[in-house]
């Protein structure tokens, strides 16, 4: 209720239009529905940099201006909410998290020759490949999040039996399991067995019989799901006896699902940047501290940090180029080769809107408690085929 | 003085021109006053109005109700673009369709009208057996035939894309392209409907028993009905996919079947008229509460409702109309002239 | 590892869950052929009630804190008076409405049930540990089975034995039998309608709470779309059991939970994933073999 009252607090704050000379950034997100869990932590960081940037006299000596609709987790209100951002005049747009979601308010943006962001999509069509040239996004693909967990497996648990429990409701999961498919034979090990399951599957009592009836124990299990379903899907293998150790994508991450599985042990979870205060790398914990400062609580998940990258590689991007013109920033972002942020170097070129390798933190999660263990960046980027898969 | 049979018919075609008068004046009004924004929610209430009269053709005349269109939707809805989509791109994401569908470049039109055609030729299979049942028996099947359609879509990977979305369709749907298919809908609906099959299926579904003694073979006009019901779900999938650019499974599931069988039985199931009300009445309602969430400037304050307060109150509106006029709006009538004498 | 018998424990736990929502559908259809697409709903409220209500990533348990003698008969009470106040302030108003608007009023209820979960829960799914003791397994003929599972298919079994001795021996349930073989019939003869209407749909919250309980139990989570699968499988189950049908309901509900825990154990992968369309398909098979259930109960016979 408190969010409630206090975005309905924003809007009439928001009763001024911006004005002529000040660059607008549009932001078309979930503010209802089941997307606007991921969108508002990212939305929020990146109203931080905006924040930031202002304060230190804004981009090209003008002042940052921010205007938002609503997509209400809805595609045919997010192509209405992108044309409403691109009708009040925005310079670029903001779109949510998902790719689906996100895809109708960037394909607006797109018909306009303006520039757009996803908050934190990671699947390669949320870019040149699918909406067009001048689409974004800040995060990391996920087959590059499956392909490092197949790497540090072995490289740091010795490894050698895997097992895919793939589950088939969203692109995502797919993404993060063809990069694992991909590395982990590559990098010595083998694949015992793989079986498929749905996030809203009320028991995979089926499939937990199918692992228990392997020879061996496999090493890992690969589980390429979000939550509600790896939440359960953890709490049931789990419970039935199994103590391999469990990989996963970035979108496990978070402590507020822990209850789920209790005691949980040999939990790995890849994140770009730690939201427990204990990154190697110092930045990435004082924009932890200011993020909380700004909202009186930290991040739930690491989506909330592209959120702060995407504002600031794009105000780079525009500062080059001396203007916010669509096509002339993202020649400046494809220029961008290990461009270093707060979370480790950045790049984009003109095959590819996204990051097909980045140094990631490794998070455990034993006796309950997550906590960084380390960092890794994999041996060789994901090539652009397997990608494309 | 009774109508004459002649005025009959031509009181009984009064009703689809009505009906397409007030949604040109519903474009034209929405064009000349809104913004972007609004033109595009006008698209998508027409192309709901192609769907729901399309959905009214079959489940309006025969009583059935369907939850099964939404798939002939998206059936419609990949044909198009199949058809449509750039080579490159289709070798790219759907990389194992067959030869003939990976080179085609067809025009939108066409592509639209083939759509059509396959959920049509779909509807005819799987109506030949779903339509050998009655009642809710024959509504699960549909609802069965939806749930296969959706599992088959959401994983034939190198077909459909499964669950990544396709992306790249070129967004021609505009307001004025959806106006052109919702009015051919609405003729078509007011044709069928007047035809003999038509009359026959409405018959049967007033009495089953006493029309099946005068000779009518229900299941035949019931597979007609839907046939030509499919027709226009499939173009109506092909507009949807058209008018966002972006074709995922998910858009043609539960969510779409629900609102759009709600609308029409909030319209009013037993009529055309009650099929266009229902879509322009809710879509207009929406539209006024997502603008009212987003605020709305009193004199110096802007006074808003919270957000996700939309969604709970279009529910209690319908199931407030449904409560105080359990037939829909309309309860069953058609707006029509009256030509001649009363 | 016998791989048999605990293909077994898992039919049976999955298919008593899909029974228990069918028996939930099937009571209220036969009093008043209403298909209730709120049912799915009435569960995702009955986990949410185990939590305090609040937007924060973190669950706190509210209800859910109690001790399990205390929790069940208190989730039971909140699912029975949420089906009852949906009748109430919904359902009573429609009595003359045909059996389509009722429906469609249902889901519009359904999705006001939803979506105000959403405005007060936040969108984010919850953890919520109840019970993870249960989760523990055991070992039963070569087979190593959670303890839950059996719990789930004595459930089943209990309330299902508790049902059936509720219609035949109490007064309201044969007035609920009365009405479920034909209802006009029934009122004539002096059964009291709204009485046994409320009973329904108080039986069948309950229901919805048995399940709801089930599946936090063995999930983990709460999330506001967790009802939606089950119920729409409940409600084929319902039909394939032969509507009104009680017992049809049950053997319906665990016929597909068996179908799908067989098609998930023996399709080769690449075909796993189109597990629901074989499974959709077999359904159309059913009803076209058997069109009105394969249990009938007389009222849905066809008189002509």
């Amino acid at each position: 209720m408190k969010h409630l009252f206090t975005t309905t607090a924003l809007i009439m704050g928001l009763g001024t239009t911006a004005m002529a000379e000040d660059i607008t950034i549009g932001f078309a997100i979930a503010k209802s529905g089941w997307v606007e869990a991921y969108d508002a932590p990212a939305v929020a960081a990146a109203r931080i940099r905006i924040d930031e940037i202002n304060a230190n006299g804004g981009l090209l000596g003008k002042q940052l201006k921010w205007i938002e609709a609503d997509t209400k987790s809805d595609q045919a209100q997010s192509a209405s909410a992108g044309l409403q951002m691109v009708d009040e005049g925005a310079d670029m747009l903001i779109v949510s998290c998902d790719y689906d979601f996100g895809a109708p308010a960037a394909l607006a943006a797109e018909g306009e020759g303006l520039n757009s962001f996803f908050l934190c999509a990671e699947d390669i069509k949320a870019g040149i490949q699918g909406v067009g040239p001048n689409s974004f996004s800040a995060s990391i693909l996920a087959a590059v999040q499956g392909a490092t967990m197949a790497e540090w497996s072995i490289k740091e648990r010795d490894a050698k039996t895997g097992y895919v429990l793939l589950d088939t409701t969203i692109e995502y999961n797919k993404g993060i399991c063809t990069g694992y498919d991909w590395m982990f034979p590559k990098a010595g090990g083998e694949i015992v067995g793989r079986d498929t399951f749905l996030n809203g599957d009320a028991s995979i009592a089926s499939q937990i019989t199918r692992i228990k009836s392997l020879a061996e124990e496999p090493d890992v299990i690969m589980l390429c799901s979000y939550i509600p379903g790896a939440a359960s899907a953890v709490r049931q293998i789990r419970a039935a006896g199994i103590n391999s150790t469990i990989l996963n994508g970035s979108a496990v991450d978070g402590s507020y699902w822990l209850d789920a599985a209790p005691d949980l042990s040999n939990f790995i979870v890849p994140v770009q940047g730690s939201i427990y205060g204990d990154d190697t790398r110092p930045a990435v914990n004082e924009f932890r501290d200011a993020f909380e400062a700004a909202t009186g609580a930290g991040p739930s998940s690491t989506y909330a940090y592209p959120g702060y990258i995407l504002i600031d590689l794009w105000a780079k991007a525009v500062e080059r180029a001396g203007t916010v013109d669509g096509a002339a920033v993202t020649a400046e972002l494809e220029k961008m080769d290990n461009e270093p942020t707060a979370f480790g170097p950045r790049s984009f070129s003109d095959q590819l809107h996204h990051q097909n390798t980045a140094e990631m933190q490794i998070v455990e999660i034993t006796g309950g408690k997550p906590g960084v263990i380390g960092s890794f960046t994999i041996s060789e980027p994901v090539p652009l085929d397997v990608l494309l898969k | 003085m009774a109508q004459t049979h002649k005025q009959k018919r031509l009181s009984a075609w009064s009703t689809p021109i009505l009906l397409i008068a007030i949604l040109v004046v519903f474009t034209v009004l929405v064009t000349i006053f809104g913004d972007k924004s609004l033109a595009r929610m006008a698209a998508q209430t027409l192309i709901r109005v192609t769907f729901v009269v399309g959905l009214w053709i079959f489940v309006g005349n025969s009583g059935v109700v369907s939850f099964g269109h939404a798939g002939y939707m998206a059936i419609g809805a990949y044909c198009s673009a199949w058809l449509t989509l750039d080579p490159m791109k289709k070798g790219l994401f759907l990389p194992d369709l067959w030869p003939f569908l990976a080179n085609a470049e067809w025009h939108v039109l066409p592509a639209a009208v083939a759509s059509g055609l396959l959920a049509a030729l779909v509807a005819l299979l799987s109506g030949a057996a779903i339509l050998r049942l009655s009642g809710i028996a024959a509504s699960i099947a549909t609802f069965a035939f939806l749930a296969i359609i959706y599992t088959v879509y959401s994983s034939w990977e190198g077909v459909t894309g499964a669950t990544s979305s396709v992306v790249g369709l070129t967004r021609y749907a505009d307001q004025w392209a959806t106006l052109g298919w919702a009015s051919v809908t609405v003729l078509a609906a007011a044709w069928y409907a007047n035809s003999s099959s038509g009359l026959a299926l409405r018959a049967s579904r007033e009495d089953e028993v006493a029309a099946d003694a005068s000779g009518i073979n229900m299941y035949r006009h019931r597979l007609i009905s839907l046939v030509v019901s499919a027709f226009f779900a499939g173009v109506a999938g092909a507009l949807f996919g058209h008018s966002l650019g972006v074709l995922n499974p998910n858009s043609f599931y539960l969510g779409v079947t629900f609102i759009t069988l709600a609308m029409l039985v909030v319209g009013g199931i037993g009529s055309l008229t009650g099929a266009v009300t229902g879509v322009l009445v809710l879509s207009i309602i929406i539209e006024a509460l997502v603008r009212m969430e987003r605020g709305i400037a009193v004199g110096e304050t802007t006074l808003a409702l919270p957000t996700g307060a939309q969604e709970i109150i279009i529910g209690i509106i319908m199931i407030l109309v449904l409560i105080l006029r359990p037939a829909g709006l309309t309860g069953g009538r058609e707006l029509r002239l009256r030509i001649g004498g009363r | 590892m016998n791989a048999i018998p605990q293909l077994f424990f898992d039919a049976m736990s999955l298919g008593g869950i899909y029974a228990m929502a069918a028996l939930g559908i099937a009571l209220i259809f036969g009093v008043m052929k209403l298909v209730n697409f709120a049912h799915g709903e009435y569960i995702a409220f009955c986990v949410f009630a185990l939590i305090v209500p609040s937007t924060d990533a973190v669950a706190v348990m509210f209800i859910g804190k109690a001790p399990a003698i205390v929790l069940i008969p208190i989730l039971l009470l909140v699912g029975a008076a949420v089906a009852v106040a949906s009748e109430f302030f919904v359902f009573r108003h429609m009595r003359r409405a045909t059996p389509v608007a009722m429906m469609i009023s249902s889901f519009a209820l359904g999705f006001v049930i939803q979506n105000t979960l959403l405005l007060v829960y936040g969108s984010r799914p919850k953890a919520i540990s109840l019970w993870p003791e249960l989760n523990k397994p055991v070992s039963i003929i070569g087979a190593s089975i959670p303890l839950l599972q059996i719990i789930v298919i004595l459930t089943t079994l209990i309330v299902v034995v508790a049902l059936a001795l509720l219609l035949k021996k109490t007064r309201i349930g044969l007035e609920m039998r009365a009405a479920a073989e034909n209802f006009t019939m029934a009122r004539l003869l002096g059964v009291r309608a709204n009485v046994v209407i409320t009973g329904a749909f108080a039986l069948s919250g309950a229901l919805a709470a048995a399940v709801a309980l089930i599946m936090v139990t063995q999930t983990g989570v709460a999330d506001v779309r967790m009802g939606g699968q089950i119920m729409l499988v409940a409600f084929i189950a319902t039909v394939i059991g032969g509507l009104g049908s009680l017992p049809g309901a049950v053997a319906a509900g665990f016929l597909i939970g068996a179908a799908s825990v067989i098609l998930q154990g023996f399709l080769p992968l690449e075909a796993r994933p189109f597990r629901d369309a074989f499974l959709y398909t077999l359904v159309i098979v059913v009803l076209l073999l058997r069109p009105d259930g394969l249990f009938t109960s007389n009222s849905t016979k066809p008189r002509v």
